[in-house]
């Protein structure tokens, strides 16, 4: 099996081939050749105009719901969507039925993502059942192939056991990663709490439930020397934690969710459930300065927080929503259409070079490298439709909206997937 | 006379103008409803549903009176003992309904936005009688009436509200009423009952002594303590509350002018309000209740696009 793309902007800063437009040659999934024109005959030609490569993209918080969830999604239509998303590798969620907390379910996950287009690997649970009491087996979840370790969507919340943790993972330099949420304040909350909660008459979730997450978390991974990466970052004062964190040496990274950057809560006044997530959608303001965060640099990456909810978990009232939205299929177009100010070298940055650089997963665009591959075309419009979800789920804002920015397509290995 | 919305959702929504309208039909309502035959045909042939997802006494007998006064016909339906209780989405109860040809949805709901939600899906009106700690638009309005029957107008004067603030859509409902009416508003009440950011989304008062806060009003609107909304602890005690929150004859005896005392019921008697404010010639409590009848029948009569009152 032979892929040949022609034409492509290489843009992979490890690259010989940086900035440089070349013909690239793929076969049985490891790249063969990459010159200037290459007239080699093969099965698939991939000639898409103004197209760039990059290292294939990487997602680090997604929720595939596979196993015992999947009416919203399988790890099949999870890697589609990934595909269509540009992403050749992402992080899932360990929140499934069962918790990914035992080497078996790591392998499972592993085994099923072999023939599928993208690699995926899974988060392990910190704790046994996402309880946050007694810790799971991480050096064997480690050893099966689990990438990362978090409790996902049910935030550690105690110190003592995180402190363990984050002691546990050292032995493999692991990560712990975590979605900031102090779930004693505002448990109720629905929305964040502001002037738009207030008006629209919701229960608010204060921004300082996550920042004293942040700040917590930064001490003990200062306390542990261990690793911690903060996702789903929304407010400027995490930013500045982080920030300050990092000036410090203490070994904090972090990641924020396109719709943070895209969506505020003033777009909640017609109570769309669809914009229901947590973290919420914060102010106008936040959303501003976490744009300037990751132009910035202090955002280390985009992670899609990819949270399919099937028609019956949404189409209902507010309060009884379930959270989320899907991310992979949007998150490119969004960054291009909302950060215009982005360099393209920037974006692979967020999308590739760091997240692949801090869980310890490097790919390259070079001779003789396994084929890992982004195809897409920076400057092409286009109005995001039902058909560019490749997801089991819909429950995203996006329709209808015009786009800058469209991933044409991914290689992973022997897989080729383009989108129309 | 026409409103500008096809729903009364929340005053949020509203116009002064469309306020206006509801009030000053509702006069003449009020008017109606003190004549020996109290029923006029302005609805005969609407068909209205009462969907109580929450317990309601006074908004539900209102609402039903209002619209067997208007000669609607009308259905109720409550959440407990229905197929709500096996499982049933709200959107397809309320679709199931419709099928039978229902005109007007009156709803009650414990969470807020769901008559937002329910708009976007049906093709009937709605009227929204309570959306979780969101709005409440009718109580709004009587109680704009009651004061404007009072006072003579709302323009200028200095309403208070008291209490649970947080809990409360009686209060959300007021302040937007109060304020597209040109009326000052104050909230007052313990710093866990209101909302961090009151005075930013409303430019309204905020008071957290009681004292001060009758001192400075014309009107004190007592909220109930929502104890059936108290997912945690906001205050120690009913006791405490009453200590410090409670409106009692003494403090209104200091103060040197007499206040007008609204609730909206029902009264947790002894804790924000006592028995010898609430029953006094201050209060216009029942009063409330009475015009809630005719201000039920203009928001029905306006929205189901009503003929000319008839005699």
């Amino acid at each position: 099996m032979k892929v040949l793309i022609k034409k492509a902007k290489i843009n992979d800063p490890a690259s010989p081939f940086h900035n440089s437009t070349k013909d690239i040659l793929v076969e049985n999934g490891i790249i063969r050749a990459i010159d200037s024109s290459i007239t080699e005959p093969a099965d698939e030609v991939v000639d898409i105009p103004n197209l760039s490569v990059s290292p294939g993209w990487m997602d680090v918080f997604a929720h595939f719901c596979d196993p015992g969830i999947e009416h919203k999604e399988t790890l099949a239509t999870g890697a589609a969507a990934a595909a269509a998303g540009g992403f050749t590798t992402v992080m899932v969620l360990p929140n499934t039925k069962p918790v990914i907390d035992t080497k078996s379910q790591v392998e499972y996950i592993v085994r099923a993502s072999e023939r599928l287009p993208a690699q995926i690997l899974p988060i392990g649970a910190i704790t046994r059942k996402t309880e946050g009491k007694e810790l799971a087996e991480m050096y064997d979840m480690h050893a099966s192939g689990a990438a990362a370790f978090s409790d996902g969507l049910h935030p550690m919340q105690s110190s003592g056991i995180l402190l363990k943790g984050l002691q546990y993972v050292k032995a493999f330099d692991g990560v712990i990663l975590q979605l900031p949420d102090d779930e004693s304040i505002a448990a109720h909350g629905l929305v964040n709490e502001g002037i738009i909660s207030t008006r629209l008459g919701l229960p608010g979730k204060p921004s300082i439930a996550e920042e004293l997450i942040v700040s917590r978390d930064i001490q003990l991974a200062k306390y542990t020397d261990s690793r911690v990466h903060f996702t789903g970052i929304s407010t400027p004062k995490s930013v500045a934690l982080i920030k300050e964190a990092k000036e410090h040496g203490v070994k904090v990274t972090c990641s924020v969710a396109p719709y943070h950057l895209a969506l505020c809560d003033e777009d909640l006044m017609q109570y769309d459930t669809n914009l229901k997530v947590n973290p919420p959608l914060r102010t106008r303001e936040d959303m501003e300065a976490l744009r300037v965060a990751v132009a910035e640099g202090v955002i280390d990456c985009i992670a899609t927080h990819h949270l399919p909810q099937d028609y019956d978990a949404k189409v209902l009232e507010f309060e009884y929503a379930k959270d989320g939205m899907i991310g992979l299929e949007t998150c490119y177009s969004i960054l291009r259409t909302y950060l215009p100010q982005l360099q393209e070298e920037r974006i692979v940055e967020l999308l590739s070079v760091n997240p692949r650089k801090i869980f310890d997963q490097p790919v390259s665009i070079n001779v003789d490298q396994k084929a890992s591959l982004t195809l897409y075309q920076p400057d092409e419009q286009y109005t995001f439709a039902q058909k560019n979800i490749a997801s089991k789920c819909n429950n995203t804002p996006f329709i209808g909206k015009a786009f800058v920015g469209k991933v044409a397509g991914t290689v992973y290995g022997k897989k080729l997937s383009l989108n129309q | 006379m026409q409103l500008s919305t096809k729903h009364l959702l929340g005053i949020r929504d509203l116009v002064p103008n469309d306020i206006q309208i509801i009030l000053d039909t509702a006069a003449q309502f009020k008017e109606v409803l003190q004549r020996p035959i109290k029923k006029v045909p302005s609805l005969r042939d609407v068909t209205i549903v009462n969907l109580f997802y929450e317990n309601s006494t006074r908004t539900r007998i209102s609402f039903e009176l209002a619209e067997k006064r208007l000669s609607a016909d009308t259905i109720n339906f409550t959440a407990s003992g229905s197929s709500v209780k096996k499982g049933e989405t709200l959107l397809d109860t309320v679709n199931n309904i419709l099928s039978m040809k229902v005109d007007l949805v009156v709803m009650r709901h414990s969470a807020s936005g769901a008559p937002h939600f329910l708009a976007k899906h049906i093709p009937a009106a709605i009227v929204n009688a309570g959306d979780g700690i969101n709005e409440h638009p009718t109580q709004a309005l009587l109680d704009a009436f009651s004061i404007r029957e009072k006072l003579g107008t709302l323009q200028g004067k200095k309403i208070a509200l008291l209490g649970d603030i947080m809990h409360s859509r009686v209060a959300l409902s007021n302040i937007y009423l109060l304020k597209k009416m040109g009326a000052e508003v104050m909230v007052a009440g313990p710093p866990t009952l209101i909302p961090k950011y009151m005075q930013q989304a409303f430019d309204v008062h905020v008071e957290y002594d009681l004292k001060t806060a009758l001192e400075w009003c014309d009107v004190a609107n007592v909220l109930r303590i929502q104890l059936e909304r108290q997912n945690q602890v906001l205050f120690s005690s009913l006791r405490e509350y009453n200590l410090q929150y409670g409106v009692k004859r003494s403090l209104l005896d200091n103060l040197n002018k007499e206040i007008v005392i609204m609730h909206p019921g029902p009264i947790n008697r002894g804790v924000e309000l006592d028995s010898d404010v609430a029953d006094s010639k201050q209060s216009i409590i029942l009063q409330q209740v009475e015009n809630g009848v005719a201000v039920r029948m203009a928001v029905l009569y306006l929205l189901a696009g009503g003929k000319t009152i008839q005699n």
